[in-house]
């Protein structure tokens, strides 16, 4: 094994191979998928995101929140997503094409948010759990984000979206956080999570 | 002290044969400030450790700070330990046992320093970017990719510092160890460059984002780590035992099974994942045919040992190059286990994989490099360790921390996994399981800081060469021999 | 989708026949003929074989 060229070029090759079949191949299959039409909704799906919610996907990114929630409902049979209510069919490919880069996660620390549009609408849940998920979620281990927050003492001049705090979660009675424009955002993405439209290749 | 000329160097028959002690001394300032460099971040990267594992169970600890919201704090470590400690431990390492490997002196004295500050100054701009929130969100390659970019120039002259040497290399024989660094990289900027591509350009769309990403990160494990790794343990243990590989055919074939086998495990990282079947069967098949190349390099090693571990006594190097080969073995082999659709069905998303990703990158991996800077650092600085019991401290705590860690969340995880399959068992009562099981990783993490710290102080020492300048084989000296020789250093 | 699955195969198999063909080629040319002396060329006079290279600081031979 005393040629550099010999071993440069088999070097080359193993990874020019796996690229090939791995991503390469793969993305011949999968590019042009198209959205299809829900007939229940009238709309083409998956949608994308817009507006808000587009912005709401920047925020999650930056929270890093894919580092304990995951977007990718198993089949069934193969664990018990569904069973669990994440989602009344399996993810697949056509799911994520308006998504760059697809954020699937890979731990579950937090429960799967493929569908948590579909499954949590409320928007004051939404700001309440980001808050402080304990409000929500009795036991949860998810950090607060107060920073996503303005804490205020009077109900004079509240916005639409302020919700009152929970006394037990206030420091100084009564309280209302009112969400910033972050926080707007990412519930506003969150609440675009919802895959539950049929597709052909999931039946 | 002679100016190291830029000319092409003498033919091997021409020149005269360089000692050992002035191949090291041409290693001296490059290596060293990689090393020093690879200290600072694998501090950097513990301190972000404990604070990401103790918010974990602890959410409210430093919760107000929007900087070191877990989602962010937990990156940035991970970019600190890859792309800092790991990386710039790795490097040195691989330029020093080329030059040792090629008989040559380290060229590019100027160009090569240079890129481990620009190296240590990308990585900075990157934690930074980072915690500030300007992640990528895409595991494994969260720096962004404008300031990725330096990697690549420092990369391109360590490329040209490795041809240069090997051109002009000495023997007709090229070790086992010098074909798996020049794998490393070649490997490291090919998969670095077409993931940047892929991930942010429409060259992949849509899902195959997904399958790029994991071929990129398995394969920065198996392609650049790995064979730095190994190259060090194939040159580290024979040369400690004075002792030659057991079979040169059997390195042979791991270094090749290895190279064509891992580079398809990627997308097990995807099993049960939105991708076609096929795609996913392929990183299954990649994954469980590792055992041909583990298998391999596990009997080299351990018949290259045998009759010898008892050397583990009286050895730094080997104690850490051997925990960290058998743990290769060990990640190895539970990783290809992990690929099989029926244990991933329980394993998948918990903290089972956290376990298994720091038995390789710390048990195996750090433990090496260790190991590694343990017997270069003397030979670079002509000074001894300053204390044999900080040296033992450093072991045990990072020993038995990282051994807590892994037995703490496998058994977690797989709990966890259990459980989540479970859909009579809220979601809520699983998170309070794994609490307790969290602590205990952060247990270790104290017990493995404390080993950090224990090799931070001792390689401040080194550099301030606080030990005793002792003639013995660690200075390449003969009994008797007066250490003014070493001093000169053929310079 | 034909087209698709003989890319994939043909690329295996192409593959394939070139890492046979490399390693034919290697053997032809002895690559692996003196694999023992590769083993044995990280020692030398000053550091030979049986010789143990590396100690805790303050330890002696």
């Amino acid at each position: 094994m005393n040629r550099a060229w010999l071993l440069a070029l088999g070097v080359f090759a193993t990874i020019v191979a796996s690229v090939t079949g791995l991503v390469l191949l793969p993305d011949r299959q999968l590019r042009g998928t198209q959205p299809v039409q829900d007939e229940e909704r009238g709309i083409a799906v998956p949608a994308g995101y817009f507006g808000d919610a587009e912005e709401g996907r920047k925020v999650y990114m930056d929270l890093g929140c894919i580092y304990c929630h995951t977007q990718q409902v198993r089949p069934e049979g193969f664990g018990a997503d569904i069973e669990r209510g994440w989602g009344m069919r399996r993810s697949v490919a056509r799911d994520y094409i308006h998504d760059e880069p697809p954020l699937m996660g890979t731990m579950r620390t937090g429960p799967d948010l493929m569908n948590i549009g579909a499954r949590q609408p409320s928007e004051q849940w939404h700001y309440l759990h980001l808050y402080d998920p304990r409000i929500t979620s009795p036991g949860s281990i998810m950090p607060p984000h107060r920073f996503l927050f303005e804490v205020r003492h009077s109900a004079d001049g509240l916005p639409e979206d302020a919700v009152r705090l929970p006394d037990e979660f206030a420091e100084k009675k009564p309280a209302w956080i009112v969400p910033n424009d972050r926080a707007r955002r990412l519930v506003a993405y969150l609440k675009s999570l919802d895959h539950n439209y049929e597709v052909p290749e999931a039946r | 002290m002679s100016s190291h000329a830029e000319t092409i160097p003498p033919a091997p028959e021409e020149r005269e044969r360089l000692t050992r002690i002035q191949i090291d001394r041409s290693c001296r300032q490059t290596v060293v400030w990689y090393y020093a460099s690879a200290v600072f971040w694998l501090l950097v990267g513990t301190v972000l450790a404990l604070i990401a594992s103790i918010k974990m169970h602890t959410p409210g600890f430093l919760a107000d700070w929007e900087w070191l919201t877990f989602g962010r704090v937990r990156p940035a470590h991970l970019a600190a330990m890859i792309y800092g400690w790991g990386s710039m431990a790795g490097v040195g390492t691989l330029l020093w046992l080329q030059a040792r490997l090629t008989r040559n002196r380290l060229p590019l004295p100027t160009l090569l320093p240079a890129t481990a500050v620009i190296w240590n100054l990308t990585v900075t701009f990157g934690v930074i970017a980072i915690l500030a929130g300007y992640s990528t969100s895409i595991e494994w390659i969260e720096i962004p990719p404008a300031t990725a970019i330096l990697f690549g120039f420092c990369i391109a002259v360590i490329i040209a510092a490795s041809i240069r040497m090997f051109r002009s290399r000495e023997s007709e024989h090229t070790y086992v160890s010098q074909w798996y660094l020049f794998g490393a990289i070649f490997w490291f900027p090919l998969l670095y460059v077409s993931a940047q591509i892929f991930l942010h350009t429409p060259a992949a769309a849509g899902a195959v984002k997904a399958a790029a990403n994991w071929w990129f990160a398995h394969n920065v494990l198996g392609l650049w780590f790995t064979p730095i790794g190994l190259a060090t343990v194939y040159y580290l243990i024979p040369k400690v035992i004075g002792r030659p590989v057991h079979s040169y055919h059997l390195s042979l074939l791991g270094f090749w099974t290895l190279a064509i086998f891992y580079n398809w495990a990627g997308t097990h990282h995807l099993i049960g994942g939105p991708l076609p079947a096929w795609l996913i069967t392929v990183g299954i098949v990649g994954s469980v045919m590792m055992f041909v190349p583990v298998i391999t390099v596990a009997v080299n090693h351990h018949m290259t040992m045998v009759g010898n571990f008892h050397h583990l006594k009286h050895s730094p190097t080997l104690r850490f190059v051997v925990y960290g080969a058998m743990c290769y073995t060990a990640v190895s082999f539970q990783g290809s286990l992990q690929s099989l659709r029926s244990v991933n069905e329980i394993t998948h998303f918990t903290h089972y994989t956290i376990a298994h990703a720091h038995l390789g990158v710390y048990a195996f991996f750090t433990m090496v490099m260790f190991g590694a800077i343990y017997y270069v650092a003397p030979r670079l600085l002509n000074a001894e360790w300053h204390s044999a019991g900080w040296i033992r401290v450093h072991f045990w705590t990072t020993a038995a921390g990282m051994a807590i860690y892994w037995l703490g969340l496998t058994w977690a995880g797989w709990e966890q996994g259990r459980m989540m399959n479970d859909p009579r068992i809220p979601f809520l009562d699983i998170v309070k399981y794994t609490v307790p099981w969290l602590w205990s990783r952060s247990a270790a993490g104290v017990l493995m800081t404390v080993g950090h710290l224990a090799f931070a102080w001792l390689f401040w020492n080194m550099l301030r060469k606080r030990g005793a300048y002792l003639p013995g084989p660690t200075l390449l000296l003969r009994k008797g021999e007066p250490a003014a020789v070493a001093a000169g250093g053929g310079e | 989708m034909a087209a698709f699955y003989i890319a994939l195969w043909g690329l295996a198999a192409l593959l394939g026949a070139t890492a046979i063909a490399a390693l034919v080629w290697a053997i032809r040319r002895g690559e692996f003929d003196r694999l023992r002396e590769a083993s044995l060329s990280i020692f030398d006079e000053e550091e030979p074989v049986g010789e143990v290279t590396d100690r805790f600081p303050g330890q002696r031979f």
